[in-house]
């Protein structure tokens, strides 16, 4: 439901309550009035027999269907008007009663003293009851149907802008240069929406750019070294008559560099995903495809290590994700599966639209499964690798929504990728 | 082959040149943005060894200003950022390779080969070491006349030990030309050498001489010397 349309319902229970009072209020005012207005016409017609019997007419003639006189003697007595309501027979409905406003009084007139009641007809209470109902529902149903009506014109007049806003807000993307433009509005809360948002967004964007900058830079400023000490040893190499124990330092000196410039290229890629610098990616990409050419990459070296590389691949796995991530998705975890294997061991991929799994013979692991995705976890030291494969793995999943989950048993690991936990 | 390398870092782009002009290429070379463009304005090259990240200018406009000058000249972009953009960016440009820092010498060598191979004789080229020729088009590998059945691998292995004649080779970068990125996988490189025997197998099947020495716990030499 739109604020508008709960706006709009909220008013009209409002203007309900309203109604209901505002209908009792006038429903007692209007009876007052006729009251009032009808014991004056009582009171009059008093005055008028009262003249009447002073000029001397003789009560029959005074008389009259609902005059009532009575002749009480000199006597003096207590003079009064008394107001009553009464009921009296209607005067064409048969066996009909109708409530009557009834003036009783006793008047003195040249000395002598009457008794006068007057009974004349009364707008009922229930008559003005229902009539008080009939305009409050009347006026609440069209009060209804014109604030309905306007509110669905003006939803989409006074919400373009925040509407415009929420817009910019989806198409948003942290790569591109271009400000975020937003509508002018006159609505103050917008403004402020507005106002807020591009901040925000002027925020993010100086924070992706800066992290991107550095660390790009952090990249160019190690590995701009490691490449010339990496050719130094090259050239080094190149020098005749060295010897055997020479040419193993330097061997030594290089693998470590290499690793030193493969741990910084890592950590790159995971300060980058971190950075969200590949999320740009909104179509679907042919996982399956992916998942395959991946596979086709390492079964040589699967084969070289002799290590059967099976797979059962589901066509048209479509998920959304940067292609590249998936990629190195893939590739880590089976070449994880390949590194942490036994002799005569074998690996096993399978995909399908709800998961990726990768199940592998293979030692024991010494930490617990949960530490495994951590950085710097090593099954062995100096098996080459940099303990960083799983933890790149989970920051992929982490970044595209996916769970992923370690199993051992039975000298069998397991890792599970699923697409939508 | 003349080749310009820009590069700002003094000590890398001196390595090239040292590790280069021991073989056949004519290496100059300018330290920054500024001497680059002077350079290529005044002289020709066969190919443009590129930084692309240079302190008083992108790269990127360098390799615009060659592409428009002289569009016949290869370039091969080097660069410490790993960024796709750039990678890409460099290739949509014109370049005809793109290599991230570090990098081992001998698979720059052998890039900078197959470029100028391809610029100058449009792939049709007959790499031609003693009595093996190779036929980069055809990828066909004859040794004395005779036809040599190669898988891919040793085909690439071939090349690249042709590429680097006399020079000494190191497991690790003969398996990260191989292999690529997924090297690290390999608890030892005896992959290398499996691949390595195969060759030397079907070289010497045909009466091939062995070309390809080995130096004891580093690598390889591919040389004609004994």
């Amino acid at each position: 439901m739109n604020l508008i349309t709960k706006t709009t319902i909220l008013y009209l229970l409002v203007a309900m309550l309203v109604f209901g009072i505002g209908g009792v209020v006038t429903f007692y005012l209007v009876q007052k009035e006729v009251q009032k207005e009808t014991d004056f016409a009582l009171r009059d017609n008093l005055d008028q027999i009262a003249e009447e019997l002073a000029e001397g007419i003789p009560l029959n003639f005074i008389k009259r269907g609902k005059v009532d006189i009575t002749d009480l003697g000199i006597l003096p007595r207590d003079t009064f008007n008394n107001f009553s309501d009464t009921l009296a027979p209607h005067p064409y409905l048969e066996g009909q009663m109708e409530p009557y406003r009834k003036l009783t009084a006793v008047r003195e007139v040249n000395g002598r003293y009457y008794q006068v009641s007057i009974t004349d007809v009364f707008i009922e209470t229930d008559d003005i009851y229902d009539v008080v109902v009939d305009i409050m529902l009347r006026l609440f149903f069209i009060l209804s149907v014109a604030m309905l009506f306007f509110s669905f014109l003006i939803t989409g007049w006074l919400f373009r802008p925040f509407q415009k806003t929420l817009e910019h807000i989806r198409s948003f993307n942290l790569k591109e240069e271009e400000i975020l433009d937003l509508p002018e509005t006159s609505t103050k809360e917008f403004r402020q929406l507005n106002a807020f948002v591009a901040q925000m967004a002027y925020k993010a964007r100086r924070d992706y750019l800066s992290v991107k900058e550095f660390s790009e830079n952090a990249s160019h400023e190690m590995q701009t070294p490691l490449a010339i000490a990496r050719g130094k040893l090259e050239l080094l190499l190149e020098t005749p008559a060295l010897t055997d124990e020479q040419l193993e330092l330097v061997q030594s000196a290089q693998q470590n560099i290499d690793k030193l410039s493969k741990l910084g290229k890592v950590l790159l890629l995971l300060t980058r995903i971190e950075n969200k610098e590949f999320a740009n990616n909104q179509e679907p990409v042919d996982f399956s495809g992916i998942t395959r050419s991946c596979l086709e990459n390492f079964d040589e070296l699967a084969s070289l290590k002799g290590l059967p590389l099976s797979n059962r691949i589901e066509p048209d796995v479509h998920l959304i994700v940067d292609p590249t991530l998936a990629d190195i998705l893939v590739a880590n975890l089976v070449k994880n599966a390949i590194r942490h294997n036994v002799p005569g061991g074998w690996v096993e991929v399978r995909l399908d639209a709800e998961k990726l799994r990768v199940r592998n013979s293979g030692p024991a692991p010494r930490v617990p499964s949960e530490q495994l995705f951590e950085r710097f976890q090593k099954s062995r030291h100096g098996d080459g690798s940099l303990g960083l494969g799983l933890a790149i793995v989970k920051k992929i999943a982490e970044v595209n929504n996916f769970q992923v989950s370690h199993q051992f048993s039975e000298g069998v690991h397991e890792v599970t990728v699923r697409f939508h936990p | 082959m003349k080749l310009l390398i820009v590069e700002d870092e003094k000590a890398l782009s001196d390595n090239i040149r040292a590790y280069l002009s021991r073989g056949d290429v004519v290496c100059e070379t300018a330290l920054n943005f500024e001497e680059a463009q002077d350079k290529l304005l005044s002289f020709d090259y066969d190919i443009v060894l590129l930084d692309i990240m240079l302190p008083d200018g992108n790269g990127l406009n360098l390799l615009r200003l060659l592409k428009r000058i002289q569009p016949e000249t290869g370039v091969l972009i080097i660069s410490a950022k790993n960024a796709l953009d750039d990678k890409v960016q460099g290739l949509e440009l014109g370049a005809d390779d793109y290599m991230t820092k570090p990098f081992h010498l001998p698979e720059l060598n052998a890039r900078l080969n197959a470029i100028f191979r391809r610029r100058k004789f449009q792939g049709h080229k007959i790499l031609e070491f003693q009595e093996i020729k190779v036929n980069t088009d055809t990828h066909d590998v004859h040794v004395d006349g005779k036809l040599l059945v190669l898988t891919v691998k040793e085909y690439e292995l071939l090349l690249f030990f042709i590429a680097n004649k006399n020079r000494v080779l190191t497991k690790q970068a003969i398996a990260e030309h191989l292999w690529g990125d997924n090297v690290d996988l390999l608890d030892s490189f005896d992959f290398v050498y499996q691949h390595i025997k195969n060759l030397r197998k079907k070289i010497s099947a045909e009466e091939g001489a062995d070309y390809i020495k080995t130096i004891y716990g580093l690598g390889y030499k591919f040389s004609a010397d004994s």
